[in-house]
């Protein structure tokens, strides 16, 4: 018994000890904000960074330009360039260059440098490199001026103020390659610099004192990503104020959650949609008027409130609302099961063939839940819906051959740079062997008209707007997908902060325009 | 034997991870590859070769010690497995010392005073050890100890600020030993504060054998002759239980803790993933949801291989502890 008893003291002692110099430990603060990430950084290498890097590229590195939220009196603010023009055939785009920047090593920032970047992004052939596809020329001229020329007409603007594949690092950096990157390296021009990677662990970003755009007290001075993959503990170390913002926020957790003290939780608009792509080459969906019945029999507004928790708006076209290129004036479908059954009844498919397959990401509740929704509503009209749950590896590789491919697979979208030609280029223009035109959908007249409005965003992006706009009728006529989600991204964060702009073009927070109200 | 059952484990995880129908290429490549990409990959991989080939390739670099690299963390796997062994190690020891020191002083108590309250409680105990799972009783712990009582850090291995503050040498990579190595106590108080939850988790997942068993081996020796003799003779109660009776339970005993500590090598994943341990387990989890198959099959073969190592421990020592099988 005295072994025991000694053992116990011992041991709680040591647990009450160890807690005290926690306490005690965590006194002296400098101002530190903290996120809570899902996941560590991987690609640490700018050209390459193709995923949840973002949250630590848009505070170490800068592209030419930012994209300004929908809404916003101008649609970019200058970051590393302070004006550019394009010339008026819109084949060459002129930017000039801040200066007196200098990279985290050192090094001056110039034309030659961001031109270095740019080339070396392309040449990578690694994540987002095909933004630049069109630029088939890049000069400095002079220290402060770089011109990019294109094969044709193409919206430099935008692909400069891209998330992914766009930012300017020091070319001394570059020279190290991705290895040195990898170990936890970086050389921009950002407000923050990279401190500390402790793998698995955390990232650290501190000031970078130099920064050009200035800093203020109320600036933090730290900014901890910390790896927390457990949505459980996220929002444990939200509500003690360990972690100001979370990653990970399930759609039915945003009302409790708001409702907490000092949590501020909510959805914002963003990019990504969801559509169920509907096989045109497949018999029964090879029929058009097959098609349009299917479209008719999905529950938009049951799916948007009740599946997605009001988390999602329903979609109207393939171009988000938020978008530029959305045109509110198309016509939407519609859930009407009376006249599926007409149509269905015109197609001329024998009633013994109207069974389709439909294949979605298993892991995913709402695209179960909604797949079994449209399973009853399709039964209700006589269709029988087969479904194939899967891991997307998978059901990818699947609906690109069409001997597997299903009728209806299951998509969520959203564009690398801000433009709605990556919808309706990458989900439905021809592909001579699929890759995520999992429709199979081939119309030279659509065609057309995505590459004159491709060839006008640079120069005249009214004229753009248009002719997608009339490319998108085309794809709700045709039928060749249930467009039925435009979805929000959920935040919960902490309630005292301010500077918060929600944005659509990154997926991430600008830490350096962030502050702490108390 | 041992290089047997590690061929064995080999072409398994081999086998398992080119049959199930996931590809890696998703995990490697983001959102949007394109089909050069896509060739690229499964050049880079290898999976354009004739399957007995890729086996042979697999197996060639595995000997020299390659696992290849990951495709979710983009690191070499083997150094991947080292930088987190280390953490997986300063866990599941102090899981085991703790066990040890709790459930074997706890068992002998139990069959000394069989029925009495104290042996309700430890069987009590023991049975909610078990019957929770131990992601349940991580959880409750944070909720009262981070959450409640706000005493105890909630997850990761130590305070966000320490590492950079409170700077530290890595030499052996256990924090608690590296701390105080620097003279850091701040940092080592945080180590300790970060390790008390996983530490206690893991414990009473695993106290219920240890006790039980403790328990059964003593009762069956205080029925022993010699118990009683020693008894007669009037020798300290102490001596009597933990000098003679204890001792007769060693062997045993040794092979448990040694099947216990194995299995908290391999079996600590979802501890690890609970408290956002940087350990071993917290890495296999993420590598099986990504289908990151060279980090999988680097892992399985370093923890069967630690696992055998272990035993063989367990096998010598019984030579340290019974005297007899030395002389036979």
């Amino acid at each position: 018994m005295k072994l025991f008893k000694r053992v116990a003291l011992g041991l709680l002692s040591i647990v009450v000890a160890a807690s005290w110099i926690v306490v005690s430990g965590a006194q002296a603060k400098t101002n530190t904000a903290t996120y809570a990430m899902y996941g560590d950084v991987k690609d640490w290498d700018p050209s390459i960074a193709f995923s949840l890097e973002v949250k630590m590229l848009v505070n170490v590195y800068e592209p030419l330009l930012w994209y300004n939220p929908p809404g916003s009196d101008s649609q970019f603010t200058p970051a590393l360039a302070t004006s550019w023009s394009v010339s008026d055939d819109g084949l060459a785009w002129t930017f000039k260059l801040r200066e007196g920047v200098t990279f985290h090593d050192g090094e001056p920032f110039n034309a030659a440098a961001a031109k270095a970047s740019i080339e070396r992004t392309q040449t990578m052939k690694q994540g987002a490199y095909y933004i630049w596809a069109a630029a088939n020329q890049i000069e400095a001229p002079d220290e402060h001026t770089l011109v990019i020329r294109t094969k044709e007409p193409t919206p430099i603007d935008l692909i400069a103020s891209s998330q992914y594949g766009a930012y300017i690092f020091s070319p001394k950096a570059a020279e190290k390659g991705t290895d040195w990157f990898n170990q936890g390296n970086a050389a921009g021009t950002g407000p923050y610099t990279v401190r500390q990677w402790a793998k698995g662990q955390q990232v650290v970003l501190e000031k970078n004192p130099s920064y050009w755009g200035g800093w203020t007290d109320k600036n933090f001075d730290r900014v901890i990503l910390r790896v927390v993959t457990e949505n459980a503990t996220q929002v444990q170390m939200l509500k003690s104020g360990e972690a100001d913002f979370i990653s990970i926020v399930p759609a039915d957790a945003v009302a409790s959650l708001d409702k907490e003290e000092g949590i501020s939780a909510y959805a914002i608009p963003s990019w990504k949609n969801s559509q169920y792509l509907i096989n045109t080459q497949k018999p029964p969906t090879d029929n058009k008027k097959f098609r349009q019945a299917l479209t008719h029999l999905w529950d938009y507004e049951t799916v948007v409130r009740d599946i997605y928790a009001g988390h999602a708006e329903v979609a109207r076209g393939i171009v988000p609302a938020s978008m530029w290129g959305h045109n509110d004036k198309l016509s939407p479908q519609t859930f009407d099961i009376d006249a599926a059954r007409k149509l269905l009844a015109e197609s001329g498919v024998p009633k013994k063939d109207w069974k389709v397959t439909m294949a979605y990401i298993g892991a995913s509740e709402e695209y179960k839940n909604s797949a079994l929704l449209f399973q009853e509503m399709a039964r209700q009209a006589g269709v029988e819906v087969e479904l194939l749950p899967g891991e997307w590896g998978t059901i990818w590789s699947n609906a690109k051959k069409l001997e597997t491919a299903p009728n209806l697979q299951s998509m969520t979208w959203w564009p690398t740079y801000p433009t709605p030609n990556d919808w309706l280029i990458g989900l439905f223009r021809t592909e001579e062997k699929a890759l995520f035109n999992l429709s199979h959908y081939a119309n030279p007249a659509y065609d057309k008209l995505v590459d004159e409005g491709t060839a006008l965003e640079g120069s005249d992006r009214a004229a753009a707007i248009a002719k997608y706009g009339e490319a998108q009728q085309i794809l709700i006529d045709d039928a060749v997908a249930i467009f039925y989600a435009d979805i929000k991204s959920r935040i919960a964060r902490r309630t005292n902060l301010e500077g918060l702009q929600a944005n659509p073009a990154y997926d991430a927070v600008f830490f350096h325009r962030v502050s702490r109200t108390q | 034997m041992m290089v047997g059952i590690l061929f064995g484990v080999l072409t398994v995880t081999f086998a398992l991870s080119r049959v199930l129908p996931s590809s890696p290429i998703e995990t490697m490549l983001g959102h949007r590859p394109n089909p050069e990409q896509i060739e690229a990959a499964r050049h880079a991989l290898g999976l354009d070769r004739p399957i007995h080939e890729q086996f042979f390739l697999f197996l060639g670099d595995t000997i020299q010690g390659d696992f290849g690299v990951s495709l979710r963390t983009g690191q070499p796997v083997i150094e991947d497995i080292f930088d987190r062994m280390t953490a997986t190690f300063e866990l599941t020891t102090l899981a085991v010392l703790l066990v040890i020191l709790i459930g074997i002083p706890l068992g002998v108590l139990s069959a000394v005073r069989r029925n009495t309250v104290l042996d309700h409680g430890a069987r009590g105990l023991s049975i909610a050890g078990v019957a929770l799972p131990a992601f349940l009783i991580g959880m409750l712990l944070q909720m009262v100890f981070y959450g409640g009582l706000g005493w105890l850090p909630l997850q990761g291995r130590i305070g966000a600020e320490m590492l950079l503050d409170y700077p530290f040498e890595r030499v052996t990579g256990l924090y608690i030993v590296d701390t105080a190595l620097a003279g850091q106590w701040a940092a080592f108080g945080s180590a300790l504060g970060h390790l008390a939850l996983p530490v206690l988790t893991l414990t009473i997942a695993c106290l219920a054998i240890i006790t039980r068993i403790t328990r059964n081996l003593m009762v069956e020796v205080l029925g022993e002759d010699y118990i009683r003799t020693a008894r007669a003779y009037g020798l300290p109660r102490r001596a009597i239980y933990f000098r003679y009776a204890l001792k007769a339970t060693l062997i045993p005993m040794l092979t448990v803790i040694g099947l216990t500590y194995g299995f908290l090598l391999g079996g600590s994943v979802v501890v690890e993933f609970v408290f956002d341990w940087p350990g071993l387990g917290g890495y296999v989890v993420g590598a099986i949801t990504k289908n990151d198959f060279p980090a999988v099959m680097g892992v399985t073969l370093f923890l069967a291989t630690m696992y055998l190592t272990i035993n063989l421990i367990i096998d010598l020592a019984y030579y340290l502890v019974d005297p007899r099988l030395r002389v036979s």
